[in-house]
């Protein structure tokens, strides 16, 4: 556990210092919210667009986190830990670069979509998180598979948006059912969805991740 | 290879014949519903296409045997062959029967993002080529059949319009019995027609990568 806490902070830590990823993926989030909201902006289409934006966001940064690994991929491998906690390590990081960036986006949808994002915020936030958490377990699996083949970038969409679908149906519905005021025994079913998918891709990727870092 | 693929010939040509001629035509749907004996038989395939890519990609993972890629490989071909015939095949008979061609009903929105799932495994083979690409297709392939039951979960939240199995239930078939000799025989030809193209395709990897071994020996 202490290897991937020193592992996650190391990526947090050049992150900081560069605000490469972050800066690119809040300005993509950004720009993804106008040019949906120039398209459509009522209050139904907010679950939609937020998660598109997610989504998108999150295959233009996690391409690049690997990517900043590329020449040291060696010293990964060699670092003596085990791979899942490489594997535990790079999805946390990742996962906290998306929450930023959903964080600084929310409120553009409150400003754009509907006032509901802020006087739903409290129960807005789950499916935010657990379906962040997806995001990032299939993003950094499959982030780390294709970090030395051609057309990285992308790929990775062309990979994770199919395997994410089910997260992001989930999402969208349950977020769409928490804007309009519905109670949180209405979204019990997405959540359990996003529950699932959370745990079976974070397990499946923590096993297969051995096989990902070879060389 | 060969009698495999003469007898499947053989049993498409007796199944579309007694099911175009033979099996009563069904009374509400009329003449497209003859398509079942197409669309039921492919998706079938389909499935057990990506079975035995989950299993191929699990077996090259765990033995790091060449052999069991070049199974998955194939399979995968074959996967997204019949997953495309199953989509076509379905949007045909959509078309006159439920008036469109298209919706998002639970089975179809699983099938579709299963071609794309399996496409982009055949495109990071293409891009990532060597050890490396067959990895990461074999994660790829391992994933793909992790996720049909929450592709399927998710899509039901979408509501559904497909009918449920009419002939692999445990109660037993509800289909009419005059059906269900068409069905099966058109399912044994799909089958066998998938085996034969499985063996040409791993034959041919296999061919190739011995060429390119005794290309790089010299």
């Amino acid at each position: 556990m202490r290897s991937v806490w020193l592992l996650a902070t190391k990526d947090l830590r050049l992150e900081w210092r560069t605000r490469e990823i972050v800066t690119t993926m809040g300005l993509l989030a950004f720009l993804l919210v106008i040019v949906l909201g120039a398209a459509r902006s009522d209050p139904e289409s907010a679950p939609g667009a937020m998660w598109v934006t997610y989504a998108f966001a999150a295959t233009l940064g996690f391409a690049r986190t690997f990517a900043l690994e590329r020449d040291h991929l060696t010293a990964l491998r060699l670092a003596p830990v085990d791979r899942g906690s490489v594997f535990l390590a790079k999805a946390m990081a990742n996962w906290l670069m998306l929450v930023v960036v959903q964080i600084v986006s929310l409120p553009l949808f409150g400003a754009l979509f509907t006032e509901a994002v802020w006087t739903r915020l409290p129960l807005l936030a789950l499916p935010i998180a657990l379906g962040g958490i997806g995001l990032s377990a299939v993003g950094t699996l499959f982030g780390g598979l294709i970090v030395q083949a051609r057309l990285r970038e992308a790929l990775l969409p062309l990979l994770m948006l199919p395997v994410t679908l089910p997260l992001l149906i989930a999402a969208v519905s349950a977020t769409s059912a928490i804007l309009d005021g519905m109670p949180l025994s209405a979204v019990g079913a997405q959540l359990q969805l996003l529950g699932a998918f959370d745990i079976l891709f974070l397990t499946v990727s923590w096993l297969l991740f051995d096989f990902v870092l070879e060389e | 290879m060969r009698p495999l693929l003469i007898l499947s010939t053989a049993l498409m040509l007796v199944g579309i014949s007694w099911a175009l001629l033979v099996a009563p035509t069904e009374v509400l749907q009329g003449l497209p519903q003859r398509i079942m004996y197409i669309h039921v038989p492919v998706v079938i395939t389909a499935y057990l296409a990506i079975g035995v890519v989950f299993i191929g990609s699990v077996l090259f993972l765990w033995k790091k045997d060449a052999r069991w890629d070049r199974l998955a490989h194939a399979s995968a071909e074959l996967a997204v062959l019949f997953i495309s015939m199953t989509l076509i095949s379905g949007a045909i008979w959509g078309k006159p029967v439920w008036g469109t061609w298209w919706t998002w009903d639970a089975r179809l929105t699983t099938t579709l993002i299963l071609w794309f799932i399996y496409v982009g495994y055949l495109v990071v083979r293409a891009w990532a080529p060597g050890g490396r690409g067959a990895r990461a297709a074999a994660v790829i392939g391992i994933v793909g059949a992790l996720d049909i039951p929450l592709i399927h979960w998710s899509a039901i939240l979408l509501r559904t319009l497909h009918p449920q199995p009419t002939v692999f239930r445990a109660e037993g078939p509800l289909l009419p019995a005059s059906m269900l000799p068409p069905l099966l025989i058109s399912e044994a030809a799909f089958l066998l027609m998938f085996a034969a193209l499985l063996v040409l395709r791993v034959r041919q990897e296999r061919t190739l990568s011995r060429l390119i071994e005794s290309l790089e020996g010299a």
